[in-house]
């Protein structure tokens, strides 16, 4: 179960404005609530693995330039450094 | 000069000489003229596409070495790079994003002389099964232009179907290719995870997602496949498949072999017409000798959940680069704070990704996450050893790709929990990580049925044996555009 | 009693790569945003490629610290939003499912006080922020990603430590282990960074961070010390927070407490793989580590009785101690361990220097030979090492060049001290009345003869003269 606060919270943490709550609020409970059928899957004792890979064949210890340009490609360049807001 | 062939066949065609690489351009462009503003497959379309046909043409004349694909026009969803061109991913955020490098997949097709036709439309990252998601405008299904195409590769689909290219390149993550492949009646393919190369491919929910060819034949897949599988030292995920030739042998037959039929995916709520043409595909794979027997896979009811759970955490924290400030669209940072800049450049998403991001945000939240990601991966965990001890005992599985038909455009766009029930059947491929496929297999009213086949991993070679087997015992009526 | 804990951050500033990409670890003589690429600036679509040789070297570490090195890593994401972070989530390590980060518990000796690791972890540094504008009205923040995406190790140790000059002291160990390594080069700037949590009397934690320098830190750990005690004393609750070091004002200062809590929502990193660390890779890697300081210390004292002040000052040094390991023979370690500490890491103390110096172990054995067997005068070795500094040329050729030979033909000596003595009338009685002066005039023979002179014979040659006279 999930509250309207909860979502407005997670709405900050995740940087996203939502102006018209109500309808934001529905939907994310229907879909939070769903989940709750997670609880009778009877999963506690399983473990959380993943693929494995040997550390031999990971990428040698190179330095090789990108040799294009790629800053003058991106927003937001007006001579060096990337401009973003000031911090608060 | 038709259209309606298979992209092996136009490979035929072009090297008898029957054909040019710049007439069937030309011929596909303007198919693409005459369908598309209704069906709306294309967000950007190539002009130098003739350019390029016309340089493929000389090299063939000149008896240069041409590349597998001669030229023949491909689709790419618009979630994958190319370079120099624009990648949206169906949202506003990326509207005006150019790609400054290629993906592997491009690279590898352009490589074999492909002409990249356009970028096709997509639900916004992704994140969707109907294309009704993108922020440009829904695609429509060419076999009734008032019901969706699926999604949320519905452009690529779409694109195969309506003869506005030989091939397409989605991407799935829950059903994202075999979902609007079943619903176009064209081939939809999801590799073994890892098979493919990821990069150049914009993520969603990168431990599941696949890139994935969409065609109109079997053997049309296997040639992709041949084409752009491998190990590939810019994805870290991908795995070696020893550059297995998935086409040699793709005529093998399925004599002998066990098919387990999922129970689970055959339940309430199951379209009757779904489930009379699935018992029609199990018929006619028994009666090419195949031995096909039900089995009950218990996690599968569980996986619909903990697939949002998962893909939903992974999206937030994809989609967290995008704060508008190394790359985006116009809007200048001078007079604002850093979180309040952030917080009104991310509005440009749309709703069905912000409401993925706000359940990606609590699932995996201090204080939530053993209730919701934890259990997720954990019913991951155990959906696949379900899964792999049911490979003990049978070679494939079979369910219907899609437990409903489609149906109308904004029918179930407001129910988004009605949505998430139309993966029941797909999402365990994905979370799995094993090789599925859809296959057309019938028109119900004028509606198209595809059939799913799962194998083990990196068996993709006998998957496409069994779908090329149970393609043929059926001839579909063209599509009615 | 008061408890500190450090959690340092060191780039591993000796690989030639970044963590994830090919760009160069060391960024530090690029131009703004020059040293980027797709992936270590995040762009949409890129892929983390993890560098082998990271891996390998962060293991060494944990290794150097006695930390235990699980078969198999993960990595895992911590997200959050911050303008110098090109993904906005850093990949890092965690140990929530089993223990995946590269080193677990370990411990390393500071003095006769145990200081216990808790953890070593492998992860991406940020980019780099700078802020434009004066009125917080038109402030910008610029923002440089050469450094984003650099190796960096993180090493978390247990609240042990009990004093800032203990502090001071674990830092200048771990400076000198990292580099014995081979791993870093903790002079360049940035290099090592490190936070501090600090708690008196059992009482709260309280973080400090934003510390710019091991010197700092020690400034840092100090006064939240003080403030803590102060605050103690006065029956006031200490709140456990973070704070920040403002380094103008020299004092730490509460970090504007957010409304929202910083939640990172932690889980495995998708695109890596677990990696597998074969024990046999682990035994080849423990087998090719450098000998540690400590035990070249021990070493040093144990087998060549070279006393503890200058077996301290060789053994931490990399460069020299290597050159010391490459001249000595049994005979003449203390000797030329002598010429190092002495004269030699005087004149070359700094990286240039070091790089442009043309000094071999083979110099050094033939300078302590020529010591050792009197040949030369120490004064006279010291003026040779200038010459073979510059010029690299053999010993033999600098002491004929600049005539370094020990005077010792007696009656060039007996001359010389027949000069002195007749200069140094007064010098002379007081020596024969008190002989203990008699060094006044020894010196003053050094003088004539440049150091050169033999002074034994120097020594009875004056004696003979004086009783003579």
């Amino acid at each position: 179960m999930v509250t309207e606060e909860e979502i407005e919270r997670v709405s900050k943490l995740m940087k996203i404005d939502v102006d018209d709550h109500k309808e934001y609020v529905d939907k994310v409970q229907s879909m939070i609530n769903y989940f709750d059928i997670l609880d009778s899957a009877g999963v506690e004792s399983e473990e959380i693995t993943m693929h494995e890979i040997p550390v031999s064949s990971l990428r040698e210890d190179e330095y090789i330039p990108y040799n294009e340009k790629l800053i003058e490609k991106l927003n937001n360049y007006k001579g060096t450094y990337v401009r973003a807001p000031k911090m608060s | 000069m038709n259209l309606k062939i298979s992209a092996l066949e136009y490979v035929q065609q072009v090297q008898n000489g029957n054909i040019s690489a710049e007439d069937f351009i030309a011929k596909t462009l303007e198919q693409i003229n005459k369908v598309d503003k209704k069906l709306h497959a294309f967000l950007s379309i190539n002009d130098d596409a003739i350019n390029q046909a016309r340089i493929i043409d000389k090299k063939i004349k000149s008896g240069d070495k041409v590349g597998s694909c001669f030229g023949m026009p491909i689709s790419i969803k618009d979630n994958m790079c190319i370079k120099g061109s624009k990648t949206t991913c169906g949202s506003k955020m990326l509207e005006n994003f150019i790609a400054p490098y290629d993906a592997t997949v491009v690279s590898k097709l352009k490589q074999q002389d492909a002409i990249f036709i356009g970028k096709v439309n997509l639900d916004e990252f992704a994140m969707g099964l109907t294309t009704e998601f993108s922020a440009f405008g829904p695609s429509k299904n060419p076999w009734n232009p008032e019901f969706v195409p699926g999604g949320s590769s519905g452009g690529s689909a779409v694109s195969v179907s309506a003869f506005e290219c030989s091939m397409s390149l989605g991407s799935d993550t829950g059903g994202s290719v075999r979902n609007p492949a079943s619903f176009c009646s064209v081939v939809g393919y999801k590799p073994t995870y890892g098979l493919i190369s990821r990069y150049g491919l914009i993520s969603y929910a990168n431990s599941i997602e696949q890139i994935g060819p969409l065609t109109r034949t079997v053997k049309d897949t296997a040639f992709m496949l041949n084409m752009i599988s491998g190990l590939d030292p810019n994805d870290n995920t991908t795995i070696n498949d020893k550059n297995g030739d998935y086409l040699s042998g793709i005529d093998l037959g399925i004599d002998g072999k066990k098919i387990g039929i999922i129970k689970d995916m055959m339940a309430d709520g199951t379209d009757p017409a779904v489930l009379s043409a699935t018992n029609d595909a199990i018929a006619k794979l028994e009666g090419l000798g195949a031995i096909c027997e039900e089995i009950s896979i218990d996690m599968v009811k569980y996986s619909v959940a903990a697939y949002y759970t998962i893909t939903a955490t992974e999206a937030g924290s994809n989609l967290a680069r995008y704060d508008n400030i190394r790359y985006g669209y116009d809007f200048p940072v001078e007079g604002y704070e850093f979180n309040s800049y952030i917080s009104k450049a991310r509005k440009n998403f749309g709703p069905e990704v912000i409401r993925r991001m706000i359940i990606g945000g609590f699932v995996p939240s201090a204080g939530h996450a053993g209730k919701y990601f934890l259990k997720a991966m954990k019913v991951k965990s155990k959906l696949t050893k379900e899964i792999d001890a049911a490979f003990k005992k049978f070679d494939f599985l079979i369910a219907p790709t899609v437990p409903i038909l489609p149906f109308k455009l904004g029918e179930k766009i407001n129910d988004p929990v009605a949505l998430f029930l139309i993966d029941i059947n797909t999402v365990t491929a994905n979370l799995t990580g094993k090789p599925a496929i859809s296959i057309p297999f019938s028109i119900s009213n004028g509606l198209p049925i595809g059939i799913q086949l799962f194998a083990n991993s990196m068996n993709d070679k006998s998957l496409l044996q069994a779908a090329y087997a149970l393609e043929q015992t059926v001839k579909l009526p063209e599509v009615p555009i | 009693m008061t408890k500190i804990g450090l959690e340092i951050h060191c780039q591993l500033t000796n690989l030639k790569s970044k963590l994830f990409c090919s760009c160069k670890a060391n960024y530090r003589e690029f131009k703004i945003n020059e040293n980027i690429c797709p992936i270590c600036m995040g762009l949409p679509g890129s892929l983390p490629r993890l560098n082998q040789e990271a891996v390998k070297k962060a293991t060494l570490i944990a290794m150097a610290l006695n930390c235990t090195t699980p078969n198999k890593i993960a990595f895992f994401r911590k997200n959050y939003f911050y303008p110098d972070l090109p993904k906005n989530f850093q990949i890092t390590q965690l140990n929530i499912y089993g223990d995946t980060s590269i080193g677990g518990a370990g411990s390393i000796m500071v003095g006769d006080k145990k200081i216990n690791i808790t953890r070593i972890q492998l992860e991406e540094d940020p980019g780099r922020l700078i802020y434009e504008g004066s009125s917080t009205k038109n402030q910008i923040t610029l923002v440089d990603y050469n450094r984003a995406g650099t190796p960096l190790v993180e090493i978390v140790t247990e609240p042990d430590f009990e004093n800032p000059k203990h502090v001071r002291e674990f830092l200048n160990i771990l400076s000198d282990l990292l580099e014995n390594l081979g791993v870093s080069d903790p002079s360049l700037d940035g290099a090592m960074r490190a936070d501090a949590n600090v708690s008196i009397e059992g009482g709260k934690k309280v973080e400090v961070k934003n510390i710019g320098s091991f010197h700092d830190l020690e400034k840092a750990v100090h006064f939240e010390i003080t403030r803590q005690n102060s605050l103690h004393d006065r029956d006031i609750a200490i709140i456990q927070e973070t704070r920040h070091w403002d380094d103008k004002r020299k004092i730490t200062i509460s970090s504007r407490s957010k409304e929202e809590d910083l939640d990172y929502r932690y889980f495995l990193e998708g695109d890596i793989p677990w990696i597998t660390i074969d024990p046999e890779i682990q035994e080849k890697l423990k087998l090719e580590m450098p000998e540690s300081v400590s035990s070249k210390k021990e070493r040093y004292i144990s087998k060549y009785n070279i006393p503890p002040q200058v077996a301290d000052v060789l053994s931490s040094d990399k460069f020299y101690s290597e050159l010391f390991d490459k001249s000595h023979t049994e005979s003449n370690a203390k000797e030329i361990a002598n010429i190092i500490t002495t004269d030699l890491m005087g004149l070359v103390d700094t990286r240039e220097k070091r790089e442009e110096s043309k000094i071999t172990a083979t110099h050094l054995r033939d300078l302590a030979d020529s010591i050792q067997s009197e040949k030369i005068s120490r004064i006279s070795a010291k003026n040779a090492l200038h010459e073979i500094l510059k010029t690299g040329k053999s010993v033999a050729d600098v002491i004929s060049e600049l005539d370094l030979g020990t005077v010792s033909n007696e009656s060039e000596l007996s001359e010389i001290i027949k000069d002195v003595i007749t200069s140094e009338p007064e010098a002379v009685e007081q020596a024969k009345s008190n002989p203990q002066t008699i060094n006044y005039l020894v010196g003053k023979i050094m003088q004539k003869t440049k150091g050169k002179a033999d002074p034994k014979l120097s020594l009875d040659l004056l004696k003979k003269q004086l009783d003579d006279s």
